[in-house]
């Protein structure tokens, strides 16, 4: 089947090495000419118990010859280990009738009632299903490998169902496993070649892809990887941070790498004092990073806070995970907005950007820098675990190695709808030297101060450094430009959104072009603060609603749509506002779209 | 602790003072600033070069009162605050100002690590045995059976002993003084400031606001005094009937040993310069990091 755009994913038990495998086939897509977007599917637990709901773990794949935007709607592909996966996966509802599952009968002789169920299920959806039975020789050779390398026979099934090159997987698989001792890395290899073998005389499904890219240089990376070359790339030096999913592989990455860019990489013992480190080296001219998640956010606040007062920049990075509490902690979500407005004591003057993919992470930081030195606040980069994980074939971002802020580029700046400072940013604190310069000795403090930065409790004090810390956001707000629209300025629905909807929110336009539908659709980088003009821009809409994973219903509008609401007094509907865990889906939000234009 | 020694002195005292302090009078904190300022003077370090580190309460304040650069920071977490000055400018000289609340109560996991990673400042915990700012409650510190608003039939715990708790981490410097004993304070600040890593002062301060009875500063036969050539001598001054014990600060048993006395013993109880520096080890790293080559080939297609 010759296809422009194909999903397919890999499940398996934790553990069995789906994500390796799956990975080691996005590389050779990419290789191949090929867009690609993975989105791995990670169990919370290191290693639940196997053949149960709670050990599924995979990859979602996405493959195409455009440029691909999000994860998509549907898998028009499935590969799964056993019966208790599919089973699982299903609740999900990602298929439709055209999805084909591949389901490994290898274990219904351990339980067959199990297996007629999940076919009756398949059967009672209308979804198309092959159950097969790998040959004796795979399982032979995986009894040599104590029962491991299933992952290998599926990823030679994957060649030959994709038409991959056979050969060039191939030495993939043989040169992947250099820990392993040669006889392994060779029975890895057998497997492979037997579930080629197998699946060529065997499985009777084809799809291809025309490879169509055009030459320039591309990198493929995911979220967490962009930022920290992001980092470096704007002359971060320092990165504080303390482990929590989905953060932990910023600093990972940094650990790897940022010594042999002068940075340092300091994990610290909890996430109070990873920020209070950040600040104290951003008081000292050395700019620093941190990067966290839901939980860790809120013990970062308070200093936060002191960020504000003391008009000392800090750049903090929040990759939302499903919440609150523990939550969902390998799921998605973007349920962090107001934590990151309002979470912090007293009035808050900070700014918050957020991130539509993986190039906005690589150069999120440098606008992190440029607005946070510049108005002297913390800025909060909202990332989220999806864009975190995703790695995609993107165009080679340009490198900047960034000192002064002062030449950051004015494309970077614009890919946030941001135009450069053109005035003076007034200061509470009118010395804001650094240690080191003489004569210029100044202390920092949480407690009010006058503008000479001496401690001042009169109302006077208080109200000058309230209107100053409000006045630069407000010179922010002037410098922001209209947010990106997708379709016409005028239309009976508007679908808003922010951070990681950006893909969805494109490609749900392109449909409702496609079936002339009079949509258009919004979305915003920078969401604090907003920019001037949105009354007008959503005034021309009969409706207006959000796309958001988050939580909105009738009484309770979800946190983005609140937001709008509440600076423009546009009706602004909770749209799609469901915190499930998955990205959003376009076919949801079409689904939501027809039933509200009729 | 790098110290410059310039003749003649560039620096004098004036050059260290700032804003006017708010404290009560009698507040043994007067003493500890006039003490820095001293050793600031003596040690003749740029007030360019010097950061002060504070977290909230009275002793929070010292920063304000010091013509140098300074961070008040927030409650009990000043340790993180100045690592990363330390991360950022080894060159500069960090001292932290803490109070027994801010360092043994809801700084404490601070404190264990800012020992453990051992980086390079002067930490000085001004011990009162109360929580002055918010006006009297028990604190880690406050002597059992001590009558506070929060604990008003007397403090029934314990306190912690701040010099177990330093040695029992690890201390590479370990000392104690007090506020009133200015000779002893100024030299034992010289020697925390010589010492690098983290050099942990606890200080004997007074309030005699809320907890007069903490400290008997006008008699000294409470107390005894560790000597050492290596450590710092006995105040014979202002501590005239104390004993005065032999100790060798390289001798970490002992250390403990004497540990068991405090808040009666006041001295250096431990040293060690060879122990391993967190913020030189990564300083170091990225010192001789290699040269960075491509930032994107490893994930080029
Ligand atoms: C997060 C937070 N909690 C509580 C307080 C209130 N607070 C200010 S100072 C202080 C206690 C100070 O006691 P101590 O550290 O012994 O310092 P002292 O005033 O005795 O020098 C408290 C509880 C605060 N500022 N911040
Ligand atoms: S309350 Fe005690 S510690 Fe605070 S200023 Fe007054 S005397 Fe000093
Ligand atoms: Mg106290």
């Amino acid at each position: 089947m010759e296809k422009k755009d194909i999903r397919l994913e890999l499940l398996m038990d934790a553990g069995n090495g789906a994500q390796s495998a799956a990975s080691m086939l996005i590389n050779e897509f990419a290789k191949e000419g090929k867009y690609v977007f993975i989105e791995p599917m990670i169990p919370a637990e290191i290693s639940p118990p196997k053949r149960t709901p709670h050990s599924m773990s995979g990859a979602i794949v996405r493959t195409s010859n455009f440029e691909i935007s999000c994860i998509g709607s549907s898998s028009d592909l499935m590969l799964v280990e056993h019966e208790i996966l599919i089973d699982r996966r299903l609740n999900d509802k990602e298929y439709t009738k055209d999805t084909i599952i591949l389901l490994d009968a290898g274990d219904e002789r351990r339980n067959k009632d199990g297996y007629q169920a999940v076919y009756n299920r398949m059967d009672k959806l209308g979804l198309t299903y092959v159950a097969f039975n790998l040959p004796d020789v795979c399982k032979s050779i995986m009894l040599q490998l104590k029962g491991r390398g299933k992952n290998m026979v599926y990823l030679g099934m994957l060649t030959a169902i994709f038409n991959s090159n056979y050969d060039k997987m191939y030495h993939f698989v043989k040169t992947s496993y250099k820990k392993l001792s040669p006889e392994k890395q060779d029975l890895n290899c057998e497997l492979y070649k037997e579930g080629y073998k197998f699946a060529q005389s065997e499985i009777d499904v084809r799809y291809s892809i025309e490879s169509k890219r055009d030459d320039s240089k591309k990198v493929f990376m995911d979220g967490n990887m962009a930022i920290s070359f992001g980092a470096i790339d704007s002359g971060i030096k320092l990165f504080a941070g303390y482990p929590i999913t989905p953060a932990s592989s910023i600093m990972h990455e940094l650990a790897k790498i940022f010594p042999s860019y002068g940075g340092i990489v300091h994990q610290a013992e909890d996430e109070i004092s990873a920020m209070g480190t950040v600040v104290g080296s951003y008081f000292s001219g050395v700019p620093a990073m941190t990067a966290t998640s839901g939980p860790g956010l809120s013990l970062k606040q308070e200093i936060i806070g002191l960020a504000m007062a003391s008009e000392i920049p800090a750049i903090i990075v929040n990759v939302q995970r499903g919440g609150p509490s523990t939550g969902l902690p390998t799921k998605t979500e973007q349920s962090d907005l107001q934590a990151c407005l309002y979470g912090c004591h007293g009035d808050n003057t900070k700014v918050i950007l957020s991130v539509a993919d993986v190039e906005d992470c690589f150069y999120a930081p440098h606008v992190a820098r440029y607005l946070g030195e510049k108005l002297r606040v913390p800025v909060i980069i909202l990332s989220d675990y999806a864009t975190s994980v995703s790695f995609k074939v993107i165009g080679e971002p340009t490198q900047n190695k960034l000192e002064n802020i002062d030449d950051i580029n004015d494309d970077i700046l614009e890919r946030f709808f941001l135009t450069r400072f053109k005035e003076e940013i007034p200061m509470v604190k009118n010395n804001q030297s650094i240690p080191g310069e003489q004569g210029k000795e100044r202390r920092v403090t949480g407690l009010s101060t006058d503008g000479d930065g001496r401690v001042d409790f009169s109302s006077d004090a208080a109200i000058d450094a309230h209107n100053i810390r409000n006045q630069k956001m407000h010179i922010l707000k002037e410098s922001l430009q209209k947010p990106e629209i997708f379709g016409q300025e005028e239309a009976d629905l508007l679908i808003v959104g922010w951070g990681s909807a950006r893909g969805v929110i494109k490609e749900t336009i392109d449909k409702c072009k496609e079936n002339k539908l009079s949509v258009s659709g919004l979305h915003f980088k920078i969401v604090n603060p907003l920019p001037l003009g949105l009354k007008e821009l959503l005034s021309k809409f009969k409706r207006v609603m959000t796309v958001e994973v988050a939580y909105g219903d009738r009484y309770k509008s979800a946190p983005f749509a609140r937001e709008l609401r509440n600076e423009t007094l546009v009706d602004v509907e909770s749209g799609v506002c469901e915190p499930s865990g998955r990205p959003l889906k376009p076919d949801v939000i079409m689904t939501k779209i027809r039933e509200v234009l009729s | 602790m790098s110290s410059e020694k310039a003749v003649p002195k560039k620096f004098s005292i004036k050059d260290y003072k700032a804003d006017s302090p708010r404290w009560c009078s009698g507040c043994g904190d007067f003493s500890v600033l006039v003490g820095m300022r001293k050793h600031m003077m003596d040690a003749q370090l740029d007030p360019a070069n010097v950061v002060h580190v504070s977290g909230i309460g009275c002793s929070g304040r010292l920063p304000h009162y010091f013509n140098t650069y300074g961070i008040h920071g927030v409650h009990g977490r000043a340790i993180p605050i100045a690592l990363g000055v330390v991360l950022a400018r080894p060159d500069l000289n960090v001292f932290i100002e803490s109070g027994d609340g801010d360092a043994l109560s809801i700084g404490g996991n601070h404190l264990i690590h800012g020992i453990n990673k051992n980086f390079n400042c002067v930490f000085v915990l001004l011990d009162n045995q109360i929580y002055g700012l918010t006006k009297s409650q028990s604190s880690p510190t406050t002597q059992t059976g001590f009558r506070t608003p929060s604990q008003p039939e007397g403090t029934f715990m314990d306190p912690i002993n701040p010099i177990q708790v330093a040695l029992g981490l690890g201390g590479s410097f370990v000392a104690s003084t007090a506020d009133w004993l200015s000779g002893h304070f100024l030299e034992t600040m010289n020697a925390a400031a010589a010492h690098p890593g983290f050099s942990f002062v606890h200080v004997a301060q007074r309030c005699p606001k809320y907890n007069p009875e903490a400290w008997d500063y006008k008699s000294s036969s409470w107390y005894s005094f560790l000597n050492h050539e290596n450590g710092v001598a006995p105040d014979q001054k202002f501590g005239p009937d104390a004993t005065i014990v032999d100790h060798d600060p390289s001798d970490r048993s002992k250390a403990f040993e004497y540990a068991q006395r405090v808040p009666r013993c006041f001295g250096v109880f431990y040293k060690d310069d060879t122990t391993t520096c967190y913020a030189k080890v990564l300083q170091d790293k990225k010192n001789k990091g290699e040269q960075p080559t491509d930032l994107f080939a490893k994930v080029r297609l």
